[in-house]
């Protein structure tokens, strides 16, 4: 199941691996967004299925209202990864989860998998290891 | 000779009785007075019987008598109490002749009375109280002559008159004695009459008692300087100024001094008295009342003292707690607050007294209140002390962060007497606080930060060399393991700590084992046991350790294949800590590996390097036993320490 990816990331060095990963896994990397102005402006003009959204951006810590208005108003799924996931710990509406970093090629791939699975509805027996979910 | 006009008297028994008791005549003993009379009027009457007759209820009583020998008889056979029917008096000529007397025993048998005389006792009010009468054993158709009436009318007047006297004497000694009981009930009333001209003070008992002067002396009265010695030699001065100043035209005196008594005890007295004077102004008596005040003199002191004492330490608690850098407040033992110091007032800028009760939770914040309403409640139920962060509104009308604290005062049987509270303004420190929250979790998320980048730096360099891809995930694993140790040990704050629940050993572990799980997401490590924390001197080598166990179960043992699970428990020994990791289900094993890899020297390095333990390992055929043999303080060293000291200095 090949998938339209935003990856919402000021870490270029992190944000260049995990569009490997992502690439390795079949999926497609629609763009790489450090702020969440530029997010916003990629989400707009491409059709995205799932966004991997960091909280700390270049722009301070604007990946939560960013990931809440991917889910909710743009119909994107969204996943946050973060060094520190306490941050989302009440959760966000309209969004799946987080996965905290550093992460690895494995715990990417099931949590990828599990909120595409769920994109489309289809019946999902468990969370993947690594990925708390929200709600 | 009459009959009586009808049966039924013109007064009332009971009242007649009533007042015949007044008299206090009935049963008293023979009186010369009024036996003088009954003997004049039996000789003037030339009656061998004269009796002083009284009408009782059930009897007739003599108080004096002649010629009878008995003190009482019954009223059945009385002649009497037929004549108090009648106005005056009555004469029965021949009682054998008379329906009234003719079968009266006294008649018919002995000693066969045949004439009565008799005159009524009459009280001032017209009751009559009975008879003096004469009595003959012949009748006596000529009845008393003039004379003889006449006598017995003005002897029994004799005798009424001699019973009013009694009564009078009687009805006054009743109000002495009451008065004199009343003055020896109160025992501290004395009294003096002074006649000023003579020189002359003459004063009761207690007067005397109190003076310290012979009670005989006393009585019989003795010049004012015979009393003035008894005064204490400090109040003798004063107490002759307000004498004079009395009898130099005030008239009024008063004036409380100290006086030795007969028994040298010193008395406080308070004198009141009158001066009276004469037409030209001089004073002639001088009376008067003293009330010895010494046990009401004492009580007062007592209270004073108490009062002083009270007045004394309330003014030193009031500097004192004006002077703390704090907010002090008081409630009594309900909770009610009736205290604010004036570093309150100063902070809030209420006015005094306004926050008194109940007032003062309206001047924390509204999202606090409720909070603090509920501590404060449980501490007054319960007698624990009271701590609270709460918001207080400053006079500026912004909210402060204030600590709240506050302990129950206990009396000698446990009871809360009072509650002495503190409120501290520690928005300075909060805000501190505040701030280094935020540096603090900025720190730890660029901490984390590092190890992403550099994990995603080692997986891009692996990148280009593939024959490197398992090295970079071996490194890349270890890496993140350090990373999630490192969540589970720095110091956390609200929005930093780790998202999995407590940071214990337990927790750690099922977070670092949470990639391996089964087909239905069951955790194919099961960990049990005791748990314990670890902080970050141990958190590396713990990471390294399991991280390595891991991923060779992984590779190699119970968690390579679908059906291996691995059991973990960790239990205190005393003064150990014990960690068994035990495979099962995986695949055979055929005995130690032949080389060990670097992940069994990090292993083992961790644990007998840094940890100062054993690790003891058994390739057995059903799977890998792993034991570490820990101290108990190596996974939290620092903690241990600091235990040590406080031991120490405790």
């Amino acid at each position: 199941m090949s998938a339209r990816i935003l990856i919402i990331e000021d870490e270029a060095l992190v944000a260049m691996e995990l569009r490997f990963v992502l690439e390795d896994l079949g999926h497609e990397v629609m763009g790489v967004a450090a702020t969440a102005k530029a997010a916003r402006d990629m989400a707009r003009e491409i059709d995205v299925d799932l966004a991997l959204v960091d909280i700390h951006l270049s722009d301070g810590p604007t990946g939560i209202a960013l990931g809440r208005e991917l889910g909710q108003d743009m119909g994107v799924t969204v996943l946050f990864m973060t060094a520190n996931p306490g941050m989302v710990r009440e959760g966000v509406a309209g969004t799946v989860g987080v996965l905290s970093k550093p992460t690895d090629e494995r715990a990417v791939q099931s949590a990828v998998d599990y909120a595409l699975k769920r994109r489309q509805g289809e019946a999902v027996q468990y969370a993947p290891p690594g990925l708390q979910l929200f709600g | 000779m009459t009959r009586p006009d009808n049966d039924s008297p013109r007064w009332e028994e009971s009242e007649r009785l009533a007042v015949l008791r007044d008299y206090g005549v009935l049963d008293t003993e023979r009186e010369a007075a009024f036996d003088d009379l009954v003997a004049l009027a039996a000789r003037i009457c030339e009656a061998p019987i004269a009796v002083v007759n009284l009408i009782d209820a059930d009897r007739q009583w003599f108080k004096a008598e002649t010629g009878l020998g008995v003190r009482e008889t019954p009223l059945a056979t009385s002649f009497c109490a037929h004549a108090l029917l009648l106005e005056e008096g009555m004469v029965v000529a021949d009682a054998a002749l008379d329906p009234r007397f003719a079968d009266n025993p006294l008649v018919t048998g002995e000693p066969r009375l045949r004439f009565y005389a008799g005159r009524l006792l009459k009280t001032t009010e017209g009751l009559p109280l009975g008879t003096l009468c004469v009595l003959d054993v012949r009748p006596r158709p000529e009845g008393l002559t003039e004379l003889q009436a006449m006598a017995l009318r003005t002897l029994g007047d004799q005798v009424m008159s001699q019973m009013e006297l009694r009564r009078a004497l009687r009805l006054r000694e009743q109000s002495e004695d009451t008065a004199r009981r009343a003055l020896e009930a109160s025992n501290y009333v004395g009294a003096w009459d002074w006649d000023v001209a003579a020189d002359r003070v003459v004063a009761d008992e207690r007067f005397a008692d109190l003076f310290g002067v012979n009670p005989v002396v006393a009585r019989n009265g003795a010049p004012i300087a015979a009393f003035l010695p008894s005064i204490l030699e400090d109040d003798l001065a004063r107490v002759q100024a307000d004498i004079e100043t009395a009898l130099g035209g005030e008239g009024e005196f008063k004036s409380e001094y100290r006086v030795r008594n007969s028994r040298g005890e010193e008395r406080w007295i308070v004198a009141r008295g009158q001066v009276y004077f004469d037409a030209a102004g001089a004073p002639t008596r001088f009376p008067g009342v003293v009330v010895d005040l010494t046990d009401r003199k004492k009580t007062d002191a007592a209270l004073a003292s108490v009062a002083t004492r009270l007045s004394e330490s309330e003014a030193q608690f009031r500097v004192l707690a004006d002077a703390m850098p704090q907010m002090v407040w008081s409630t009594r033992p309900d909770g009610f607050h009736d205290y604010y110091n004036a570093r309150w007032y100063e902070f809030t800028g209420v006015p005094a007294g306004s926050t008194d009760g109940e007032g003062w939770n309206d001047m924390f914040h509204p999202e606090d209140q409720p909070r603090a309403w509920a501590r404060w409640k449980r501490s007054l139920e319960t007698g624990e002390p009271y701590e609270i962060e709460y918001r207080l509104k400053h006079h500026s009308g912004v909210y402060r962060w204030t600590l709240g604290r506050a302990v129950a005062v206990l009396n000698d049987e446990g009871e809360i007497t009072r509650w002495f509270g503190t409120c501290t303004d520690i928005d300075e420190l909060k805000r501190l606080e505040q701030g280094r929250e935020l540096i603090s979790q900025e720190l730890s998320h660029r901490i984390k930060n590092i190890f992403a980048v550099i994990t995603a730096l080692i997986a891009l360099s692996a990148r280009q060399h593939p024959e490197a891809k398992g090295f970079s995930t071996a490194l890349r694993t270890r890496i993140a393991a350090l990373a999630r140790a490192h969540e589970f040990v720095r110091p956390h704050t609200e929005t930093s700590k780790p998202t999995v629940g407590p940071t214990t050993l337990h927790a750690f572990l099922a977070d670092l084992f949470g990639a391996y799980v089964d087909g239905v997401g069951a955790s194919r490590v099961e960990i049990d046991g005791e748990d314990a924390v670890f902080d970050d001197q141990a958190a590396t080598s713990v990471a390294l350790l399991f991280h390595e166990l891991a991923t060779n179960a992984a590779k190699y043992g119970a968690l390579s294949n679908a059906t291996g699970r691995v059991r973990l428990t960790t239990r205190r020994e005393e003064d150990r800590f014990i960690l068994i990791w035990t495979e099962v289900d995986g695949p055979p094993l055929a005995g130690p590996p032949e080389k060990t890899g670097f992940g069994s020297s990090l292993a083992l390095l961790s644990v007998e390097g840094q940890l100062a333990g054993r690790l003891t390992r058994e390739w057995r055929s059903e799977g890998l036993r792993v034991v570490a043999d820990l101290p108990a303080t190596a996974l939290s060293r620092r903690r241990a320490a600091e235990k040590a000291v406080d031991g120490r200095s405790s």
